[in-house]
């Protein structure tokens, strides 16, 4: 008996683990294709459309999940496939170093323009 | 046919009403009287625009397929308040609008400046006589909405469905008034320029006309992003679209211009800034007609392209940048007044610092924009700019600014002495650390930036509504808008953080538990309406207190053009939104259902109205104080 409700015990744990094992793959799939950019469609990401493009896009991601590859992996493998233009979390390498630095730096460009006005002007 | 006539010939009228009137008006700079003949030709041009705006909205109305516009974006059987709205819906239409908010706001400029200094206002008619000729160039040359089409065909092509909405119908007009009005704060303040005139005299009279449009603007902004919520049927209401962030540009510009122009009119300086400002609000107007129109930007607003009105939207744009860089930089003298003490702690500089994290997030918008068109040009490499890299640029310096704007509204201007209330400042900020800590502890989420962007947002609601019973500050339209900024960045973080959704593939009959709530599948519908087929599902969500919410999302298939489109539907109240939208499957008896709930959403919007609310008030105190 005890044997048996140890079994018992058991399949269920795993059970439980198997869901919310399930449920993570859910959000994770919900997450990547929140964050790809449906080609066919104008200006929807691919977790939003209904096209077929989209529909098979999700399950190649869910396949590439249960396959165990991770969330930048996928992204590669895509991005490799597609293009760049598939993500629409820009990337930080040589082509969009300029996107990200210059609004920063006109960010402190406009601090000493307003520091030197205020601090070295003629009264 | 015969409004077609009408229509079109009164538009060549005007644009010949406008050349007079440049004329007139350049005799009359030299004379400086103005020429009485100006007044009535003012007006006729407006009412010539208005006979061609009117006239094409009968073609409209009448269903006229001999006009092309009217065969390329409507049809029939259409409701006949689809049919009005359908012909600012299409870009010959707007176009039109926008030329008929153009004139009537210069025959009203006209009319409401009459003490000021006569050689600026006609300065700043002749101006806007360029853009207002320009933009009738544009309409006649290469959109003119009355190309007649023989033989006259049958029916129409129909208007795209997801335009077919009331949000969406009167999203246009209201955006536009917002655009054209920033027209009006380009011109004068050219005119200004020229004549020497930037003075707080000037700043109290454009304060209006910048109040109007920034009032605008931000209706237009929110009946556009009210729509995207509810009729694009993935629930977000902001996604950072292109084309968002195009009407998004002029409205920061503005607020920045709103800010400083107050500098100018209390303490006569920051007078190039003012300058600046102003023409850059118009150009960043210009630019996003340019980018929308030219059909450059990739997005859902992309209805109507044509590279040659891109080309000349685009020249007729570097012209317009080219003469106020040639006048900023010939006429502009900066007076000795210019120079005096400024202290650090004051209004100006905290206005100043205002200016200076806004000018940050535009940077940040048309960059984001703009690059990747660069890109593309130069390199052949086509990359996507989306929401995470607006979020992770702005939300960082967001924090700052909130906490600025705690503190910086109440400083005196010239000189602070001492910080008023440190003390409830710092009592409020730890309460709010301590409230923030809790409430993401009890959610689980404990990322840094959201905690400390709700710590600053919490800090700011509490200390303006702190303000809003404090006795010493009388400036109601700003406690009112600085509250409206407050909650509605607060509404937004909460939305972001506590949204929660699931789809699923189910067919009638079904039922699945979502977190504490059920949700059945009850039954289907089917329905044919004038000119869709409607499919409307029958849903019961179950909460864990009983509760029985019944929803009917639809499904709209419509013929003309045939296209598909989801109507969610949406039960609101105070705390949150439930979001329930379905979609179709190919071949199949399974639907796609979705089911969000969203958090604070009306929220958003109700923040959104008290700035409008705020903004009023102060047009309002404007107009009477005069």
């Amino acid at each position: 008996m005890k044997f048996l409700r140890f079994v018992i015990v058991l399949v269920l744990l795993l059970n439980y683990f198997s869901i919310t094992y399930a449920n993570k793959n859910d959000e994770l799939t919900i997450k990547i294709s929140k964050n790809l950019r449906c080609l066919i469609c104008q200006g929807q990401s691919i977790y939003d459309s209904q096209s077929d493009f989209a529909i098979s896009m999700k399950l190649l991601i869910n396949k590439k999940i249960d396959e165990g590859l991770s969330e930048k992996e996928i992204y590669k493998i895509l991005i490799e496939k597609y293009g760049e233009w598939i993500v629409y979390d820009t990337r930080f390498n040589k082509n969009t170093f300029i996107l990200w630095g210059l609004p920063v730096l006109l960010f402190f460009l406009g601090g000493a323009i307003i520091l030197k006005k205020l601090v070295f002007r003629k009264i | 046919m015969i409004p077609n006539f009408i229509g079109y010939y009164s538009l060549i009228f005007g644009l010949a009403s406008s050349v007079i009137i440049f004329i007139l008006s350049l005799k009359s700079y030299k004379i400086k009287i103005i020429d009485k003949k100006i007044f009535s030709l003012s007006f006729l041009q407006f009412f010539f625009v208005l006979t061609s705006f009117f006239s094409l909205v009968i073609c409209f109305v009448i269903s006229d397929f001999s006009n092309e516009t009217v065969f390329n974006n409507s049809h029939s059987n259409k409701p006949i308040f689809y049919k009005i709205s359908g012909t600012w819906g299409n870009h010959e239409g707007s176009l039109l609008l926008w030329l008929l908010v153009l004139t009537l706001f210069l025959f009203l400029f006209l009319i409401y400046s009459k003490d000021e200094v006569k050689r600026y206002r006609i300065l700043t008619l002749v101006f806007q006589q360029v853009i207002i000729i320009g933009f009738f160039l544009f309409v006649l040359i290469t959109s003119n909405p009355f190309n007649y089409l023989f033989p006259k065909p049958v029916e129409g092509l129909g208007l795209n469905p997801i335009l077919q909405d009331p949000a969406l119908a009167i999203h246009p007009p209201i955006l536009y008034i917002g655009y054209v009005g920033a027209s009006i704060i380009f011109s004068s303040s050219l005119a200004a320029t020229v004549e020497n005139y930037i003075s707080k005299s000037w700043a109290k009279n454009i304060k209006i006309w910048i109040l109007v449009s920034w009032i605008f603007l931000t209706v237009g902004i929110m009946l556009g992003s009210i729509w995207a919520y509810y009729e694009l049927g993935w629930g977000g209401f902001w996604f950072w679209d292109p084309v968002e962030n195009v009407s998004l540009m002029p409205w920061i510009c503005l607020t920045a211009l709103l800010h400083c122009i107050l500098v100018l009119e209390k303490r006569d300086f920051l007078k190039t800034w003012t300058i600046i400002l102003s023409i850059a609000t118009f150009t960043l107007s210009m630019c996003g007609t340019f980018l929308v129109r030219s059909g450059i930007l990739n997005s859902v607003h992309t209805f109507a392209n044509d590279p040659s009105r891109g080309i000349f939207i685009l020249s007729f744009l570097f012209f317009l940048v080219i003469m106020s860089l040639v006048i900023f930089f010939t006429f502009y003298q900066e007076k000795k007044e210019d120079y005096q003490k400024i202290y650090f702690l004051s209004k100006e500089v905290s206005i100043l610092i205002n200016n200076w994290f806004l000018m940050y997030f535009l940077s940040v918008i048309l960059i984001g924009t703009l690059y990747p068109i660069f890109l593309e040009v130069i390199s052949n490499q086509k990359i996507s700019v989306g929401p995470p890299f607006y979020n992770k640029l702005i939300v960082p310096f967001l924090i700052f600014f909130m906490l600025f704007m705690s503190i910086g509204p109440n400083f005196r201007w010239i000189k602070e002495t001492n910080i008023k209330n440190k003390f409830q400042l710092i009592l409020f900020f730890f309460l709010s650390m301590f409230l923030s800590l809790i409430f993401l502890e009890k959610i689980g989420r404990t990322d840094l930036f959201n905690s400390l962007l709700l710590v600053a947002s919490l800090h700011l609601v509490f200390i303006t509504i702190k303000d809003f019973f404090s006795k010493k500050i009388h400036n109601f339209s700003k406690k009112i808008s600085h509250f409206g900024f407050s909650l509605l960045i607060l509404s937004i973080l909460l939305n972001g953080i506590m949204s929660s959704e699931i789809t699923m593939n189910l067919k009638v009959g079904d039922s699945f538990n979502f977190g504490k709530e059920k949700i059945f599948f009850k039954s289907l519908k089917n329905n044919k309406i004038n000119n869709y087929q409607s499919i409307t599902g029958h849903f019961i969500v179950v909460d864990d207190k009983k509760n029985i919410y019944e929803f009917e999302p639809e499904l709209r298939i419509y013929d003309q053009p045939e296209v598909v489109t989801s109507e969610a539907d949406i039960k609101t109240d105070l705390f949150g939104d439930k979001f329930l939208v379905i979609n179709k499957i190919k071949g199949d008896e399974y639907f796609n259902v979705r089911y969000q709930i969203k958090p604070f959403m009306i929220w958003i919007w109700i923040s959104t109205l008290l700035l409008v609310i705020g903004g009023s008030i102060s047009l309002y105190k404007r107009y009477y104080e005069k």
